[in-house]
């Protein structure tokens, strides 16, 4: 009897809230697309272009403030002759200084890792994985999203980057392939692929 | 006496440029101004068929910077009201047929005897927008609560920006619909406002009295009754300093229409 009342009254929520919606939805979504295409007229920036740079923000500013990335809003405003990049996001917290500095501290070893590697990739003599690579990045390129989902499962299990050899190397050599020379700008789910990839090397 | 040059301008065809040129040039005579009005769409002249001059133009502005007569010769007087007048473009030449020097002379020497002279612009952003914006020293900006609209008048915002002779813009929004905006179907004053960081010099409601007095040749200003004229004669005021507040475009509903609407709009 209960499950049936709950229903009914989610039913009739639910109808008026979409009605709602519909009924702002033109002026809203004229507003929005306005917005979005000033700001590529005003700047000469393309969408893709503005979309990695949101990201970057989004990135930098992670790593000081827990933000409400689903309401950031980026905007850019005339203001006498000059150019104003308005950038609001709302601020759920902001971080204590010791996570600030783990990942801060975290930052640097990567830095260093990266640095090191740059130096030993010079000196290695790569013939020998690259046969390996070719069978590996046939299998990996076909579906990168499975590869994805692959990452996240070792991670729950292992519990640690530094376990998995195997895996990893095959990690190693996509990601050389693919991303150390693109530029991407992904999500967390990159750097702990790249966390890997290093930690990988350091056991060489 | 130095009058002030100001051009009615938008970037996109239809917001309504030169009726608002009419409107307000025809408002401002009324108040007492000498006003002049110059039509520079060299090849698409309209403004004479608003003013209801179409049939007393002898001599355009072409005419007159081809030196085949005297600026003065080229001014028509309105037939109601002798401050105004107008400086008609030619219709069977292009925009090339005028440069940026010569209007700029031309709005100086009228500069002298004028209090007004309100520029109507082309649509666009070629020549005929730089030769309409080179004597000027205002702007007023049109542009209507529609997307592409606003999207040009923003172009155009940053274009008057670079111009170091336009001293201020101001923006008009024509063609309010306050139903339309009331049920959230349209963007509102504010929003447009907002996006386009620019002051307000005047909101103009949607009014079908414009069609039948532009069929007349006859200003919406001159009727008393229409809402429309009502808001162009605030605008004119306006431009001379008078502090009017924005007209409440909102429409009264009857009680029959709120039962109406909430029936339709299934909203509580």
């Amino acid at each position: 009897m209960k499950d049936i009342f709950a229903n009914l009254y989610n039913k009739v929520v639910s109808f008026f809230n979409k009605t709602d919606a519909e009924q702002s939805n033109a002026k809203d979504v004229a507003c929005n697309r306005l917005k979005l295409v000033l700001m590529q007229d005003r700047t000469n920036l393309t969408p893709a272009i503005m979309d990695r740079m949101r990201k970057e923000l989004i990135e930098l500013l992670s790593k000081y403030l827990e933000l409400d990335r689903e309401l950031l809003d980026l905007n850019f405003e005339h203001e006498d002759n000059q150019m104003a990049l308005m950038l609001s996001i709302p601020v759920i917290r902001a971080k204590n200084e010791d996570e600030i500095q783990e990942i801060l501290d975290k930052e640097d070893e990567e830095k260093r890792k990266l640095e090191e590697l740059s130096k030993s990739d010079s000196e290695e003599d790569d013939s020998e994985d690259d046969s390996e690579e070719k069978d590996d990045d046939d299998s990996k390129d076909e579906d990168d999203s499975e590869e994805d989902e692959e990452d996240d499962d070792s991670e729950e299990e292992d519990d640690s980057d530094y376990n998995d050899e195997d895996d990893s190397e095959e990690e190693d050599d996509d990601d050389e392939s693919d991303d150390v020379e693109s530029d991407d700008v992904e999500d967390i789910d990159e750097n702990t692929k790249k966390e890997k990839f290093f930690s990988k090397k350091d056991k060489k | 006496m130095a009058g002030r040059v100001i051009v009615i301008t938008s970037g996109k065809g239809g917001v309504g440029k030169t009726t608002t040129s009419a409107n307000i040039g025809t408002a401002l005579a009324k108040l007492g101004n000498k006003v002049v009005l110059i039509d520079t769409d060299i090849g698409l002249r309209n403004l004479d068929l608003l003013l209801g001059l179409e049939n007393r133009i002898v001599y355009t502005i072409v005419d007159v910077v081809e030196e085949r007569c005297k600026l003065k010769q080229a001014l028509v007087k309105d037939k109601k009201n002798p401050n105004l007048s107008l400086l008609a473009a030619a219709q069977t030449r292009d925009k090339t047929s005028v440069t940026s020097e010569q209007l700029k002379d031309i709005c100086d020497e009228l500069k002298k005897k004028n209090d007004f002279i309100l520029v109507d612009c082309p649509a666009g952003i070629e020549q005929g927008f730089q030769n309409a914006v080179a004597g000027a020293n205002e702007a007023i900006v049109v542009t209507t609560p529609e997307m592409s609209a606003v999207r040009d008048a923003d172009r155009i915002i940053g274009l008057l920006e670079a111009k170091e002779e336009i001293e201020s813009y101001k923006l008009l929004l024509n063609r309010v619909r306050p139903k339309l905006i009331e049920q959230n179907d349209m963007m509102s004053v504010d929003d447009v406002v907002e996006i386009l960081s620019c002051d307000l010099i005047g909101v103009i409601p949607e009014d079908t009295g414009i069609i039948t007095s532009t069929n007349k040749g006859e200003p919406i200003v001159n009727d008393e009754k229409a809402l429309a004229g009502q808001a162009y004669r605030n605008v004119a005021k306006r431009i001379m300093g008078e502090d009017i507040p924005l007209l409440d475009l909102n429409v009264k509903e009857s009680f029959f229409d709120k039962l109406k609407n909430l029936f339709t709009k299934g909203k509580v």
